[in-house]
């Protein structure tokens, strides 16, 4: 049974400019419902999709759908969705986002309108919805189910890369025509259903909008290597938002040009999260807690910082051949890129492309500890942290620690339990670097 | 293609095959022949046979705990994947000369990667199946089974002419043929013949070279044809739906319980077999459409219809055909805990279901016998609609 509620949810951040992030979420919504009243078209969508591009060039408003489901987890109020859910027929062992989403859309339907006192307003009534099969199975599948709650126009298509132990140069051309083919079907799609036309060129602006801003988040994050860390987990799960759901807006990298200069100040100052930095741990994978943030202050109250992580961190910097001149393959291509980023690394030693990421992570960022959040419902972030930490203890000698609860269901989680597994690591963490 | 043979045929030989799963497999490896595990019913079989390289589908065991494979997987995954890299973790699978493996839902592909890492088989290889059904997924997954044919051809040390691989469709052909024709016992009122019976000779079939299943088929057709005996006339006659039943212990409870099961659209079952490859000129063109398109698993996304009521045509009207061939009158939704492509189509195929007027009993299971008491209780209140 959960705990009952003691602390606030969230996190207590270290740099101010992840502070004007709630203001960002907020408008979100905000600026979703407003767009509906005016009649630009919205749409339900999902992170790494990788078509993010394509709808800021065809000004498609997104209602991220997930993210509002890790909202309403922040605010201690998913519990109504998940519970509407589950009575419509929904098994309780679902993605936790799913049923969210789906027992708002639920909810939506039974009182003919947003649900009152929802979280931020509510997610407005989109005009379509537009899935993938990136990561996930459930990207593809709950739009279809919404089906049930809503007549909207929905559009799925796939995300596809190869394993590590592929030949990459015989199966990259098509694997980035596909691709491509993927994209220009979502193109035309927004076509048939909005009066909304494609335009390379705007596309192109937007792409290299959004590349510079990813390439200035990685930036941040090689700041984040400095000793004592000039910047924390807790922080860098706010700071994604506007790469994961503002890319290609000036407002998202003028936000992260503004971070930037705040993270090499704290870091050329040796300014710290904590004044007394021990131990430097890694967020090794999962999904965050966003219902109990705050966890990663625990941490730092034993003096354990989270210096860097591995979930919401999909994109390093690639290359995509200057001979490319069609956007849309252009995306194909870094998309080819940015999933086989570290295969042939991967291919000499571990086989495993996160594994990798883990250690160079570990000797980059001078890691003590790796920790991992196992969500009860999310197999595509939980299924293989098994592995990857048995892997890590192949090639490092590293203490690990899996946490185990949801991404937002808290029904069975007990912070007694978490406490006590945090200060035992915590200890073995301290052992192991004496 | 060598011509090999079964010692035992007829549903005796299902039976001695079913208790020795493998037995087979694994006398073909000592006589030289390779052996190839795989996972679902997206890998093309035609392939393996044109290569004369013995299929084996990967089986889970619901009767043996889970004892080693807690400390590489986690406990919130499918149990049947679980249930099956537990045994190779016990070197039940090391009979095995490869694996491949499709990708079809998260967990399968995610199990590539460990599978190969911790079991090290000598040849390995991943298809990556679309979900989608546009145009160029088609076009796609033909290159992506030209990728797995040069593969496999590498390991095999030998070319397969499209000859020899439009011989291999059409002995599939013959193959799925038998099956249907077996399947059809489950038609007249008393059907002729018990689901176990039926499901089991699919079980051990997925263990055996083509030419063997063949033979196997043709006579225990001819056997069921020949008896006197079969199941009784029941009131209800329920079709189970669901991903992989490779144990036939649930089918034997729902038996027990009192109905007759007339028909399955099971991974491990009639979906497997139930459509032909086109033979086209280029045979990965049959062979790509049809295990792209004509498999129906709600791993595979159906365009949405032009209306609700035609998008659950277009996802589930396979279904109800089946329920009307077969003049079934219930459906038993069998989900394996944690198939999320399953558990998000349940509400929705209840409703279909329902308004065909298909009552549906859902049931969501473990992969394990020790369930089934549980189960039981189910079906029996189920079944008593039928009283």
């Amino acid at each position: 049974m959960a705990d009952k509620k003691t602390e606030k949810t969230t996190a207590t951040k270290t740099t101010q400019t992840v502070r004007k992030v709630r203001a960002i979420v907020r408008d979100l919504y905000q600026n979703a419902r407003e767009a509906k009243e005016k009649g630009q078209p919205t749409a339900y969508t999902m992170t790494a999709c990788q078509y993010d591009d394509i709808l800021a060039a065809m000004d498609i408003v997104p209602v991220w759908t997930e993210n509002y489901a890790g909202l309403s987890a922040a605010k201690r109020d998913a519990e109504r969705f998940i519970v509407k859910a589950e009575a419509d027929g929904y098994s309780n062992v679902i993605c936790g986002y799913v049923r969210v989403g789906i027992g708002f859309d639920a909810l939506r339907k039974e009182v003919g309108g947003i649900p009152e006192n929802s979280p931020d307003g509510g997610m407005v009534m989109p005009d379509m919805m537009l899935g993938c099969g990136a990561a996930c199975d459930p990207r593809f599948k709950w739009y279809q189910a919404l089906g049930r709650y809503m007549q909207v126009p929905t559009f799925s298509f796939d995300v596809v890369w190869p394993r590590v132990d592929t030949d990459l140069d015989e199966v990259r051309d098509y694997y980035v025509k596909y691709q491509m083919e993927q994209y220009r079907g979502l193109v035309e799609f927004i076509e048939a259903h909005t009066e909304k036309k494609f335009d390379p060129e705007r596309l192109w602006e937007v792409i290299r909008i959004s590349d510079a801003t990813w390439y200035k988040w990685w930036e941040i994050d090689q700041l984040r290597k400095a000793v004592p860390s000039p910047m924390p987990t807790e922080d860098h799960y706010n700071a994604m938002v506007p790469a994961f759901y503002c890319s290609g807006t000036q407002m998202a990298l003028d936000f992260y040009n503004d971070l930037y200069e705040e993270v090499k100040e704290r870091a050329d100052s040796k300014v710290g999260v904590i004044p007394d930095e021990k131990y430097r741990l890694l967020f090794g994978g999962g999904l965050p807690p966003w219902h109990t943030m705050w966890i990663f202050n625990y941490f730092e109250s034993l003096g354990a910082v989270f210096v860097m992580e591995n979930a919401y961190r999909l994109f390093d910097p690639v290359e995509v051949p200057s001979h490319i001149k069609d956007p849309l393959e252009y995306m194909a291509y870094r998309s080819f890129l940015r999933w086989t980023l570290r295969y042939d690394k991967a291919a000499e030693r571990s086989k495993s492309a996160t594994v990798e990421r883990l250690l160079e992570y570990i000797d980059d960022y001078k890691i003590d500890g790796v920790v991992t959040h196992a969500t009860k419902s999310c197999r595509a972030t939980t299924v293989g942290q098994i592995d990857w930490l048995r892997r890590l203890n192949d090639y490092a000698s590293i203490p690990t620690m899996q946490l185990i609860s949801d991404i937002v269901d808290v029904r069975d989680y007990s912070e007694a339990q978490w406490k006590a597994q945090i200060e035992a690591f915590v200890e073995v963490v301290g052992a192991h670097k004496n | 293609m060598t011509k090999t043979g079964l010692k035992t045929l007829g549903l005796a030989g299902v039976e001695e095959l079913y208790q020795n799963k493998g037995q087979r497999a694994k006398e073909l490896a000592q006589e030289g022949r390779k052996v190839i595990g795989y996972f679902c019913c997206y890998v093309p079989l035609e392939l393996f046979t044109a290569l004369d390289i013995v299929p084996y589908r990967i089986h889970g065991g619901t009767t043996e705990p889970i004892t080693e494979a807690d400390a590489y997987l986690e406990t919130i995954m499918c149990p049947f994947i679980r249930s099956a890299f537990d045994l190779a973790l016990k070197n039940r699978y090391d009979f095995l000369d490869g694996l491949v493996i499709p990708h079809t839902c998260d967990t399968v592909e995610r199990l590539y990667d460990i599978w190969t890492y911790y079991r090290e088989p000598v040849y390995s290889h991943f298809i990556n199946v679309p979900h989608m059904l546009h145009a160029s997924s088609f076009e796609f997954f033909k290159k992506e089974l030209e990728t797995y044919r040069k593969s496999l051809e590498d390991f095999a040390g030998k070319k397969v002419s499209d000859e020899a691989l439009t011989e291999a469709v059409k002995l599939h052909n013959e193959n799925r043929a038998l099956v249907r024709e077996l399947y059809s016992f489950g038609k007249p009122d008393p059907p002729l013949a018990f689901r176990s019976e039926i499901l089991k000779t699919m079980i051990v079939g997925l263990g055996l070279p083509v030419e063997d299943f063949n033979d196997l088929l043709r006579s225990v057709i001819q056997e069921i044809k020949d008896r006197n005996e079969g199941p009784e006339k029941k009131a209800a006659r329920v079709l189970i739906y669901g991903s992989v039943v490779d144990e036939v212990g649930f089918v034997q409870l729902v038996e027990e319980s009192g109905a007759n099961v007339v028909m399955d659209d099971l991974s491990t079952g009639s979906r497997a077999f139930w459509e032909d490859v086109e033979v086209t000129p280029d045979p990965l063109d049959g062979i790509s459409n049809r295990y792209l398109d004509k498999i129906h698993c709600p791993r595979t996304y159906r365009p949405q219809g032009e209306t609700p009521e035609q998008d659950l045509e277009n996802r589930f009207g396979h279904i109800y055909r089946f329920v009307k061939d077969f003049n079934a009158n219930a459906v038993v939704l069998y989900v394996i805990r944690f198939c999320d492509t399953y558990e998000l189509d349940a509400p929705d195929f209840i409703d279909y279901m329902d308004s065909k007027d298909v009552p549906v009993l859902y049931l969501e299971d473990e992969y394990s016998a020790t369930t089934l008491g549980q189960l039981k209780t189910r079906v029996q209140a189920f079944l008593e609609m039928f009283d």
